[in-house]
């Protein structure tokens, strides 16, 4: 008998080992363990068993049922994680596929430029001021201490509108905006778009983007001007630049001047970029004209300040090395999508 | 405007500068020059020659055998006035003759060893008639001409300083920035005394502060000798004749215009100086007959006008050949009166330009003077008649301002010793004396005076600029630190752009011009729209009012070569009226080749992400939109713009989706007004419903209906689907809702869910709908 029990479970174990599937399985257990089984058959054979054996069988065949139902358990568990392997593994998917759905859109060039700028001048401590693109005659050339028929006016072509009044040709008027609205001292940028009467080709636009701004304190020097200036421009190249002054004449400025960077390109040493002079006329500014600090509201015997004007559209141009400004109003997405 | 740089240094008094850092210095100490090009490096090669032997060859050429001062050679030459015994002007093989080489060549079976020139190929007049003759000895240089740089200096930069529009006041500030000893080419001890024979009538002192004039005699009209011709020609001023081309150089040297008529053709010995009469008309030198009224001032004589002052001489009493007598104009004239006078006539000339600058009315007599000395050069015999006409009210009084060395520090930012402040301004010709402690008494000299140097302000200028901007060390400012003021405005377009852009779609700027045929297209007249008076082209004559037709355009341009797109912008709508208004738009589009109703239904998800809780309802059409796909945009009660499909007569292929916004009412309803409410603590209960309806019920409607029946329980509304078809009857919709009924104290029982359902059921029955089980 008990040779009988040690083969019964040796059998039931390479069965259950070289089942080939969960029913092969079972089906060892109905025959082995189940309630009519052979185990269950051996059991019922214990009467017949000398008294001083049934221990050691009765042993041997709790010892046979346990590895067998361990062997089962195992083999099942094993058939479980096969499948979901499977399963898984016909899960698969191409990743680099492209999502679904619509393409990421996108941030126009200059609006990407705005931004960037407004960031930098807010975190200098600036207010970013809007004016409208309809401006007064006064506002855009009276009050900045251009009378009428004064040949600066000839500086820029104007649009004029059936009402007398005009798309200004600069942002400058929201400077006057800023000295009647804030409270000194003042520091303001005002971005913008703004027009010239002027016939458009690949480096000439009608209609363009400007960034003024200015500073009015107590005691504001061309010293100043020209560290604030080399901070804003580092901030806007993110590298140190090396600037220069020259005489420039701007009717809102006394004295006014023309900023020359140079050049990013050749270092200084002459390229074609400018026109081998090693300079780059970048922007104008000055100290505030008393008058337009008086037209404004603002004594000029106690405050002074200075002003300055940043070209947004030649700036996104430098940035992104485009070579036709008619692109950036043309809505053409193989050019907006580069962005 | 064109320097000569040999004139510069002529009159700077000024040598060891060379052209190129002339013109630097120029741009860091004075006005932008924006080229230095070398003029008339031939004439270091050029010499004269005698023409000794005239053979003739076929067809017009001539072989010419000639003296060179260094041998003889032969020149195959085409002039008709090449004859034995001229001199003129050799150019020897190897010369560079403006973008020509000449080099030794066969013509006609002659070895031509260089050439014989015109005038006109040696850049020195426009005469290309013939060989130009001279005097000089064989193997001399061609008198009066010589290598020369230009320096272009940009007009711009000249536009607040009257002196800097002639060779001497440049010259003033090289020599003041090179050390030089600044020349004075006018002697005034020439203007002559006693009565003038001409009277001079200046109507109004405000129009014209000063009119000078003289009067010359036995005057010879002829061309120029070269050297005056080549010194115009490299300015880029036209040659004449000898007394036109005189009063050219002096206004290229002392920035003077000046006028000369033929004295036999004015009328009655009186020139008045006053406002042209309504209609009055006056044929100019260019060939153009300009019809004036009283804005315009004219030069006249007893039988109307022969100038227009300021700006143009007339054809009438212009010199000719026959000119035996002339009167020399030499005026003043107010600025701004020359300006409207020139862009109403659109006519700039060299005189107009100048004058606009407000000219110094001191330099009038100055420049007779100069023009006496060349007029008895080029017109040898020439004879004043008379003496000086000049009309003037009185010289404006100097001004003299106060310069406190202090301030001009603190300006600055920089300490200049009062030594070299006084240096520089004295180098410019400002007087100067100390008064008290630390201040100067600066009177401003008179050409500087007219409008340029008025406060003490522009005396920082003058010091700033003379000793560098560079040699200024920049300091920080010292500001207070404030946060400053926040622009919600910008700050909340700028977060839509974001939102939008994450959607998909792509940002475009367009222009603030609509054309007629754009706005015809949407519906609108150009009554409606404020109108431009100067358009730069047709097609740009008004400002838009709305954002539409630019991204229509963008969409029909773009669907050319792409077949699905997302666009939008953010701009300002301008609206005409007592007060222009400019409304902030947000425009988005959606293009595609299908149905198009995917692309409506994506624009109100973007329009709901942007406006949570926002409702479209349905209204009126307009030209543009779809008739039967519009909806108002509504959130909080206000409209806030359309959703839409852009008319199919718009778009030919495909179909547009579009939302228009209006941010201004949209960021005034975007405050937050949520509240928390506390979680619910009792699970809910769903059940689906569905509704038939006719095909044209809105949701919208439903949805209200089931709200209002609903009871207090209703949580939400859920839209399932819609379903149309067989079993339902033609004409005829099914919408599923699945709602949520929960109470907030306690889970809602079995009958008190049915008792909703009744009551809900019932409702809508009564209104109307049929419930699908």
């Amino acid at each position: 008998m008990t040779e009988q029990l040690r083969e019964l479970e040796a059998r039931a174990l390479a069965g259950v080992a070289s089942a080939a599937t969960p029913e092969e399985v079972e089906a060892i257990r109905v025959d082995v363990l189940g309630r009519k089984g052979r185990l269950a058959a051996i059991s019922r054979e214990m009467g017949k068993v000398p008294p001083e054996e049934r221990g050691l069988i009765g042993k041997l065949l709790n010892q046979a049922k346990t590895s067998i139902e361990a062997a089962i358990a195992g083999r099942e568990d094993a058939f479980e994680q096969e499948k979901l392997a499977r399963r898984l593994d016909a899960e698969w998917l191409d990743l680099t596929l492209p999502p679904p759905g619509v393409r990421p859109g996108s941030l126009h060039p200059l609006t990407r430029i705005q931004r960037e700028i407004e960031d930098l001048f807010v975190s200098l401590g600036f207010t970013v001021l809007d004016g409208p693109e309809v401006e007064s005659e006064y506002n855009n050339f009276d009050a900045l201490n251009i009378p009428p028929d004064h040949p600066a006016r000839d500086m820029q072509d104007t649009f004029w509108l059936e009402n007398g009044m005009l798309l200004r040709t600069h942002t400058s008027p929201v400077q006057v905006r800023g000295m009647q609205t804030l409270p000194l001292p003042l520091r303001m940028i005002a971005p913008g778009r703004v027009f010239r009467n002027e016939e458009v080709d690949a480096s000439h636009e009608h209609t363009f983007y400007q960034l003024e701004g200015m500073m009015v304190d107590r005691e504001v020097s061309v010293a100043h001007l020209i560290y604030f200036m080399k901070t804003l421009l580092a901030g806007i190249f993110k590298r140190d630049v090396t600037v220069r002054l020259r005489p420039g004449y701007f009717p809102f400025v006394e004295p006014g001047f023309e900023l020359d960077i140079q050049c990013l390109i050749c270092g200084g040493s002459g390229c074609p970029v400018c026109k081998q002079s090693g300079w780059v006329e970048l922007l104008p500014c000055g100290l505030v004209h008393p008058n337009v600090l008086r037209l404004g509201g603002i004594d000029p015997g106690e405050w002074s300040g200075f002003a300055f004007g940043l070209g947004l559209t030649r700036l996104v141009m430098m940035r992104y090395g485009i070579d036709d400004i008619r692109q950036l109003q043309g809505g053409d997405l193989r050019f907006l999508r580069q962005f | 405007m064109k320097f000569s740089y040999n004139w510069l240094c002529e009159l700077a008094g000024v040598r060891a500068l060379d052209a190129a850092a002339m013109g630097r210095l120029i741009t860091v100490h004075t006005a932008e020059c924006e080229g230095v090009e070398p003029w008339g490096a031939h004439f270091a090669e050029v010499r004269a020659a005698r023409v000794v032997s005239v053979e003739p060859m076929a067809g017009h050429h001539r072989k010419a055998v000639i003296d060179t001062g260094s041998g003889t050679r032969t020149v195959v030459c085409g002039a008709p006035n090449c004859r034995e015994g001229i001199v003129s002007a050799w150019v020897p093989p190897g010369t560079a003759l403006g973008s020509r080489h000449i080099e030794t060549a066969d013509v006609g079976g002659v070895t031509s060893e260089g050439m014989l020139a015109s005038g006109a190929e040696l850049g020195i007049s426009r005469d290309h008639a013939g060989i130009v003759e001279i005097e000089a000895a064989p193997g001399e240089p061609i008198p009066g001409c010589r290598p020369d740089s230009i320096i272009e200096i940009d007009n711009k930069s000249l536009t607040h300083r009257p002196d800097l529009w002639g060779h001497h006041g440049m010259a003033r500030e090289v020599a003041a920035l090179a050390g030089g000893q600044l020349q004075e080419p006018a002697d005034t001890g020439r203007i002559p005394s006693g009565a003038p024979l001409v009277r001079v009538r200046i109507e109004d002192y405000a129009l014209c502060p000063r009119y000078s004039a003289l009067v010359f005699e036995n005057v010879t009209v002829g061309p120029s000798p070269l050297w005056l011709q080549a010194r115009l020609e490299s300015l880029g001023l036209n040659p004449i004749n000898n007394i036109v081309d005189v009063t050219n150089y002096v206004m290229a040297e002392l920035a003077q215009p000046m006028h000369a008529f033929d004295a036999a053709k004015l009328a009655g010995g009186t020139i008045f100086v006053r406002p042209a009469r309504d209609g009055e008309t006056c044929a100019a030198l260019n060939g153009e007959t300009y019809t004036l009224n009283p804005s315009n001032l004219v030069i006249a004589d007893g039988s109307g006008a022969v100038a227009i002052a300021g700006v143009i001489g007339g054809m009438e009493s212009s010199i000719t050949g026959a000119t035996t007598r002339i009167v020399l104009e030499s005026a003043n004239f107010h600025a701004a009166g020359i300006r409207k006078t020139s862009s109403r006539l659109k006519l700039r000339t060299d005189a107009s330009m100048r004058f606009e600058k407000s000219q110094d009315p001191a330099n009038t007599v100055r420049a007779l003077a100069r023009a006496i000395a060349l007029l008895e050069q080029v017109s040898p015999g020439i004879r004043l008649a008379g003496g000086l006409a000049d009309d003037a009210r009185p010289a404006a009084e100097p001004i003299v301002l106060e310069l406190p060395l202090e301030w001009l520090g603190r300006k600055l930012g920089a300490t200049v010793e009062p030594e070299r402040v006084r240096a520089i301004l004295e180098a410019l010709r400002f007087e100067v004396s100390s008064i008290g402690e630390g201040v100067l008494r600066v009177t401003v000299p008179s050409w500087r005076a007219t409008k340029d140097i008025t406060i003490k302000d522009d005396l920082v200028e003058e010091v700033g600029r003379m000793i560098g901007y560079s040699s200024i060390t920049p300091t920080p400012p010292r500001v207070a630190t404030a946060p400053p003021r926040v622009n919600e405005r910008r700050g909340f377009h700028h977060a839509v752009r974001q939102a939008v852009a994450a959607q998909g779609f792509n940002e475009v700027y367009n222009y603030s011009f609509v054309s007629e045929q754009e706005m015809a297209r949407f519906g609108r007249n150009p009554g409606d729209h404020l109108a431009v008076t100067n358009p730069i082209a047709a097609g740009q004559g008004h400002l838009r009012i709305s954002l539409l037709p630019g991204l229509h355009r963008n969409i029909v341009e773009n669907a050319k070569h792409a077949v699905s797109f997302r666009l939008f912008e953010i701009g300002y709508e301008i609206h005409k009226g007592a007060e222009v208004r400019e409304t902030p738009h947000m425009a988005a589009a959606i293009y595609a080749k299908d149905s198009g109703e995917q692309s409506l239904f994506e624009l109100k998800r973007l329009a709901l992400g942007l406006m949570p809780g926002s409702e479209t309802s349905p209204c009126e059409a307009r030209a543009h939109e779809h008739p039967a796909r519009v909806a108002e945009v509504r959130w909080k009660g206000s409209v806030v713009g359309r959703l839409f499909e852009l008319h199919p007569r718009l778009v030919e292929a495909g179909r547009a989706a579009v939302l228009d916004l209006d941010l201004a009412v949209v960021e005034s309803l975007r405050e937050e007004t949520r509240k928390y409410k506390p979680v619910r603590r009792f699970p809910a209960s769903e059940f689906d419903l569905s509704v038939v309806a006719d095909a044209r019920d809105l949701s919208a409607t439903i949805e209200a209906r089931i709200r209002e029946h609903g009871g207090s329980h209703l949580e939400n509304i859920e839209f399932l689907r819609v379903f149309t078809g067989p079993p339902l009857p033609e004409g005829c919709k099914s919408l599923s809702y699945r709602l949520t009924m929960a109470a907030s104290g306690h889970t809602l029982s079995g009958p008190e869910l049915t008792g909703i359902r009744e009551k809900l059921l019932e409702g809508l029955r009564a209104a109307g709908y049929e419930l699908r089980a």
